[in-house]
């Protein structure tokens, strides 16, 4: 499903992504773990497509397509969805209209049909209840004054009314109390499925227990140091992150 | 005919016009003080952005009286408590108050002789300003609102003004409102106009202790119309004034409204303006903290696409011994294109010590990360900054009380920036 080849990219001037390789094939989980700073929002915002990095190098092909000959909006039509970390506040924007627009502007570039807004009442019910979320967020402004947890829920509901091939969740379960990060886990492993690919961003072990994954990386540095199964995150979580760069300085920790 | 000496054609046409004889004191005293006086020009420090040249270049004639259809002003909520004048005339079988409650005193000035005493009794200062001074001299009809002690009325009050200028002419509605002690009410002017013409409303306001005034303000003027506005509000103690000035039309609008707050009150002046072509807008705004714990907010957003220009000019005075305010003011600003122009500035005057007072002015372009995240959910690089330019204006109409005013306020802005293929009017 998505295939990353040596991938180098570069901020302000500043190479953040200094080689990456992953291989994501479909039905699959993988989390990447990795200390403050070492690349893994950028890598997800380099994915989605955004404008400020600059991609240096390498190949990232999406379901056999060239992901960067794609601009972003195309990406999210194409079936690539970011969670973002900090998902963005859109005042004046009412966060049903907003997801109905995002809902049809797919579905129009999948030649489905669209919804109307009364349609669009019934779709948008079922997919509230799968995250849990109280109806009076949808009359709200995007975002707008939401709190961390809730801006997380919001970034699902747009996940499980966009239905993407490809979900990147660049640390769902920071600012998620416990019940909050059980409800959101279900309802992403409920919209997993043999054709569709995960890709987990975060910093603890206990998210991975809910939406178990089959890889867990290492990023650091702008380099992946080491791949293993899902024992990998609480290894991490006992002893750290120095073994693992000690090891890879030696060179051996692949 | 009083002999004026002015120096420029459009106040020697304006004073040598027709001269109502009601309110003559008040007439009187402001053409007392228009004798002599000229249109501002851009040295004088209030008007240094906004270039009157092209008013004074044109001579205005009292405005006749004309029938207008005006099914499609007509606001569902407000059929049966709706004062409309056209031309600056009353019109009363446009008009109909049949909805309003036994009480309250909605009715045009010209039939309202029992308001007299109360006319121009609100003071901005210690000279008013020139149109407002034009606006005394001149004015022919305008609406008296009377709130009686704790009525609080439920539906909401319509005013319409409208302008039908074949050539060009001069109007100058005039409304006083008056809310007793513990009185609420909701308020919607309107000025809507057609052809070239000069609109010189001038709003006066006294707000009783406790009582409460919602007041929405709405200029849709023709793209050729001159609108030089005054608002005056003294709000008692513990009282609330909040009012939304929303501003699409006028070749050249200026506004100035003035709020006092006495011990404990409450004041909002917001405002939007939306600005396209050759368009100048205007605001020059004084919230007078007079006394002691008032509270005040001010959201001003402006739009500004191709050669058009925004002035806003906030001022805030805490007086001396007002401790326990609390003051903010917020100026925000998009700029569509790079003719389009932006001159904001806030203007601080703090003379009590224990007081709270926030301030901030933006001006810029869309920001991008906000761009890509609607990207980043399928929306084209078009589509998301339509979007964004309409939830920049929507913002502001939010919290407009009145459903039908929010919807058609929201229909204009999505027509005026783009977004109205993206049918996100929920
Ligand atoms: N606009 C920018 N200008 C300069 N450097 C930047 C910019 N954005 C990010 N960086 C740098 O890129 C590096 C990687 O940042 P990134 O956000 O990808 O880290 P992260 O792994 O997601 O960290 P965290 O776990 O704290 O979320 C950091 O050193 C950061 O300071
Ligand atoms: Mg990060």
């Amino acid at each position: 499903m998505l295939s990353i080849k040596n991938l180098t990219a570069s901020i302000n001037g500043t190479l953040v992504l200094k080689g990456i390789d992953l291989e994501i094939k479909a039905g699959e989980i993988h989390a990447i773990m990795g200390p403050n700073g070492s690349g893994k929002s950028t890598l997800g915002k380099v994915l989605a497509g955004h404008p400020a990095y600059e991609v240096t190098g390498g190949e990232v092909l999406f379901e056999g397509r060239d992901l960067f000959s794609l601009a972003a909006d195309e990406r999210a039509r194409a079936g690539l969805f970011m969670g973002f970390q900090h998902p963005i506040e859109v005042p004046g924007v009412s966060n049903a209209s907003f997801l109905r627009l995002a809902y049809n502007k797919k579905a129009e570039a999948e030649g489905r049909d669209e919804l109307d807004p009364l349609e669009f009442d019934d779709f948008i019910h079922e997919k509230i209840k799968l995250v849990a979320m109280r109806e009076e967020f949808l009359d709200r402004s995007l975002n707008e004054g939401f709190s961390g947890g809730e801006k997380k829920r919001n970034e699902i509901l747009q996940m499980a009314v966009l239905e993407p091939k490809l979900a990147i969740l660049d640390e769902l379960d920071s600012g998620l109390d416990i019940d909050a990060l059980r409800v959101l886990g279900d309802a992403v492993n409920r919209l997993q499925r043999a054709d569709r690919a995960l890709l987990i961003i975060t910093h603890f072990p206990r998210i991975l227990e809910t939406i178990q994954p089959h890889h867990v990386h290492v990023l650091s540095g702008g380099r992946i140091l080491k791949s293993a199964g899902k024992e990998l995150a609480l290894e991490l979580e006992e002893r750290g992150y120095d073994w693992v760069l000690e090891a890879s300085a030696a060179g051996g920790a692949r | 005919m009083t002999s004026m000496v002015v120096g420029s054609n459009l106040l020697v046409d304006l004073v040598r016009g027709p001269r109502p004889a009601e309110w003559a004191s008040l007439r009187e005293a402001a053409e007392g003080r228009l004798e002599g006086r000229d249109l501002p020009t851009t040295k004088d420090e209030a008007w240094k952005y906004t270039d009157l040249k092209a008013l004074s270049a044109r001579a205005f004639s009292p405005a006749p009286r004309a029938t207008v259809d005006i099914s499609a002003y007509l606001l569902p909520e407000m059929v049966g408590t709706r004062q409309v004048f056209v031309n600056g005339h009353h019109a009363p079988h446009a008009s109909c108050a049949s909805a309003v409650p036994a009480g309250v005193r909605f009715l045009p000035l010209s039939t309202a002789s029992e308001a007299c005493h109360a006319l121009g009794t609100v003071k901005n200062g210690e000279v008013p300003e020139l149109f407002e001074d034009l606006n005394s001299a001149r004015f022919e009809d305008g609406a008296v609102i009377l709130v009686p002690k704790n009525l609080k009325v439920t539906l909401p009050l319509h005013l319409l003004f409208l302008t039908r200028a074949d050539a060009p002419v001069a109007v100058f509605p005039r409304v006083l409102v008056v809310l007793e002690p513990g009185a609420e009410l909701e308020l919607v002017e309107e000025h809507h106009g057609e052809g070239t013409y000069l609109s010189c409303p001038v709003v006066e306001v006294r707000i009783g202790e406790g009582a409460i005034l919602r007041h929405e303000r709405v200029q849709r003027e023709s793209p050729e119309a001159f609108h030089l506005g005054t608002l005056k509000a003294e709000v008692g103690r513990h009282g609330q004034y909040h009012s939304r000035t929303l501003s699409f039309g006028a070749r050249f609008s200026r506004q100035h409204p003035w709020v006092r707050l006495a011990e404990g009150a409450e004041g909002t002046l917001d405002g939007l303006a939306l600005l396209d072509g050759q368009q100048v807008a205007d605001t020059h705004s004084f919230m007078h903290h007079a006394e002691p714990n008032a509270v005040s907010h001010q959201l001003h957003k402006c739009i500004v696409d191709g050669k058009a220009r925004a002035i806003f000019n906030g001022q805030v005075r805490v007086a001396p011994g007002a401790q326990g305010t609390d003051a903010k003011q917020q100026s925000r600003n998009l700029l569509l294109s790079e003719t389009a122009r932006v001159d904001t500035k806030p203007q601080l005057e703090i003379y009590a010590d224990d007081v709270k007072c926030s301030h901030g002015a933006a001006v810029g372009q869309l920001d991008p990360e906000e761009l890509f995240y609607l990207e980043s959910r399928g929306l084209n690089a078009d589509d998301a900054r339509n979007l964004l330019t309409y939830g920049f204006a929507a913002d502001v109409l939010q919290r407009v009380p009145v459903a039908s005013v929010r919807r058609s306020l929201r229909q204009l802005v999505m027509a005026r920036t783009q977004a109205a293929s993206l049918g996100v009017l929920a």
